[in-house]
């Protein structure tokens, strides 16, 4: 074989595509800025409308931008109690179920990882198996509502999801990957594992429990599977349900070729609701977004 | 017997720990599954589940006569194979798209938007479906009808709405599913792109021929997990953008909102709970079976 002394250009296993590189670009930039814009399209037309005046909403429906500008619905639903009793029902159950969540997953979990647990294989297959095989809606149902009689009470939104087998599973791999020696040192100090979990390991998860602390946040704020199930009390009716009682008035209604002025309570006040159901959201995600995308990628990697 | 014991108490402190977890875990997944029964039972409020009296087959014969079943499972499994799929895709190119962007705020930026849907409940994901599909105040219509068209009948055409829901799961979900794939590119070794270019591989090429069959693993585990609950619909969201709307079921029913009417507004506690067994039986089999097609094929990839 010949071996040239002069360098030969490497040959191009590569042919070049179709499109040349300067037009790649671009094209994905557009891809995502639509994408982009169509993800936050829906949010704008949702906050405009709820300022929107009745004139507008009846000559026009919902607008891109409304002809009259109004402070009307906002007013209206302040002044009524269905707001606050509501945002008191979803700010309750949400920081005990988020806190009540953390301490129990956090503490199961630390036993399923602790390499002194016997057990551990027998406590992780129990732990997983309802997560592929469900126990079904009227099972849930009979025991919340008969056994536990917790109908139209503040458990019965708390107390389902506090136990989270997911996210029980990706503390479990937070912990496995801590020394095991913090372990051992304190525990020739004298001290019982209660102890070691509080005053060392704890402290140390601080990430990981903000991390799940705020799925759970989420998952309580978001929630209405359970107020729908058990909660017909509309003194204890959470955001969302209270959004979704409202919703299916405006549909029925709509259904018989009603309009949106004939819909009660005006429609500008169902927006003004669902705006400051989702406003606290909002706020917040700037900076918690971090914390999600974290727990996110920490959860798929771990499978 | 004894060693068991011993083991407890020695480590007592390190096994009460889990006590308030196992307790959750025992009486909301595991005591629930005693309603399994009351498919077999034609049960009454006033006898409660030990009390009525057994009735074989006979509620699967009733739902199995019927031809709801059958839409109702059509529905469910079409539907979500709709969303596993468009989800991906969507996901992979916002996913693979971001990755080539170098202008970092630029790239921050559009992550947190596509994210941020993910963070609204159904509920108001209904409330936007309604604002845009509304026959009378619509934005859709009215855009319709100011171009001069016909407006749609939206809310009372079935054969749409498989289409819409598709769109509003991209919507809501495509941004979040990009982000765990985006932590595996992230993953992925520089080595390969950087021979690629010297080989004279184009942007377009790397993407084709390096980024997406490294990311296998990672879109079939994701697929896998979506399969495995293929028997399972999607109850918040269909429940909270169709709702009751009964003209629309033939093409939305899923089992899910189909046994939670059952319960809830029919108050046919044996019928839901044969429809829900029925459920959880398929569903079982779908992850099993598939997870047996997956070793097969890959054997890195299966969950167990």
């Amino acid at each position: 074989m010949n071996h040239p002394i002069v360098p030969v250009a490497p040959e191009r296993k590569w042919r070049g595509g179709g499109l040349s590189e300067r037009a790649v670009m671009p094209l994905i930039g557009l891809f995502l800025i639509l994408f982009a814009l169509a993800c936050l399209f829906p949010f704008w037309l949702m906050v405009v409308n709820s300022f929107a005046g009745t004139r507008s909403l009846a000559l026009n429906g919902y607008a891109i931008w409304p002809s009259e500008l109004t402070l009307k619905s906002y007013r209206f639903l302040l002044q009524g109690k269905q707001m606050f009793t509501s945002y008191g029902v979803t700010a309750t159950v949400t920081i005990a179920g988020t806190v009540a969540g953390l301490v129990v997953t956090a503490l199961f979990a630390y036993v399923l990882a602790h390499p002194k647990n016997r057990y551990g294989g027998l406590l992780s297959f129990m732990t997983y198996v309802p997560m592929i095989f469900g126990s079904g809606l009227v099972g849930f149902y009979l025991l919340v509502v008969r056994w536990l009689h917790l109908k139209d009470t503040l458990w019965a939104l708390v107390l389902p999801y506090i136990m989270n087998p997911f996210y029980a599973f990706i503390f479990v791999s937070f912990y496995r990957s801590l020394p095991h020696e913090l372990n051992e040192s304190a525990t020739v100090d004298g001290a019982n594992e209660w102890v070691i979990f509080f005053k060392i390991i704890r402290p140390i998860s601080t990430p990981v429990i903000a991390t799940i602390g705020l799925f759970y946040a989420l998952q309580y704020w978001n929630d209405w599977w359970l107020s729908l199930l058990f909660v017909d009390n509309s003194d204890l009716y959470p955001l969302q349900l209270l959004l979704r009682q409202l919703m299916s008035q405006m549909q029925l209604t709509s259904l018989n070729h009603g309009n949106v002025l004939t819909l009660p309570p005006a429609e500008g006040v169902k927006l003004a609701t669902v705006c400051l159901t989702i406003g606290p959201i909002i706020f917040v995600y700037p900076l918690v977004q971090k914390y999600f995308v974290k727990g996110l990628t920490l959860g798929s990697v771990k499978g | 017997m004894k060693r068991l014991l011993q083991d407890l108490v020695r480590n007592r402190y390190l096994y009460s720990m889990a006590i308030p977890g196992i307790v959750f875990l025992v009486v909301f997944s595991y005591i629930p599954l005693a309603g399994h029964l009351l498919a077999f039972k034609n049960f009454q409020i006033s006898r409660g589940i030990w009390g009525s009296d057994w009735a074989g087959l006979d509620n699967f014969r009733f739902f199995f006569s019927g031809k709801d079943w059958i839409h109702v499972t059509f529905n469910t499994l079409y539907l979500n194979v709709l969303f596993i799929i468009f989800e991906m895709i969507f996901a992979l190119f916002i996913a693979i798209f971001l990755n080539e962007i170098r202008l970092k705020w630029f790239k921050r930026t559009v992550q947190s938007v596509v994210f941020l849907p993910y963070f609204i409940s159904w509920v108001v994901v209904g409330y936007m479906t309604f604002i845009l599909f509304n026959n009378t105040d619509g934005l859709i219509n009215h855009l319709l009808k100011q171009l001069g068209l016909e407006p749609f009948n939206w809310y009372q055409t079935p054969w749409v709405w498989p289409i819409i829901l598709t769109l509003t799961r991209i919507w809501k979900s495509a941004g979040y599913l990009s982000i765990i794939l985006l932590a595996a590119i992230a993953g992925l070794s520089v080595d390969y792109y950087e021979s690629a270019r010297l080989d004279g591989a184009t942007r377009l090429q790397q993407m084709k021929y390096i980024t997406l069959p490294l990311l296998k693993p990672q879109i079939i585990i994701l697929i896998l997990l979506g399969v495995g609950r293929i028997f399972y619909g999607d109850f918040g969201m269909i429940y909270g953008i169709i709702g009751d709307n009964g003209i629309l079921f033939p093409t939305t029913d899923v089992i899910d909102t189909y046994s939670y009417r059952a319960l809830r507004q029919l108050g046919d506690f044996s019928m839901s709970s044969a429809i829900v067994l029925y459920q959880s039986v398929m569903g079982l089999i779908a992850v099993v079976s598939f997870n047996a097609l997956i070793r097969k094929v890959d054997k890195d990839s299966r969950l167990f």
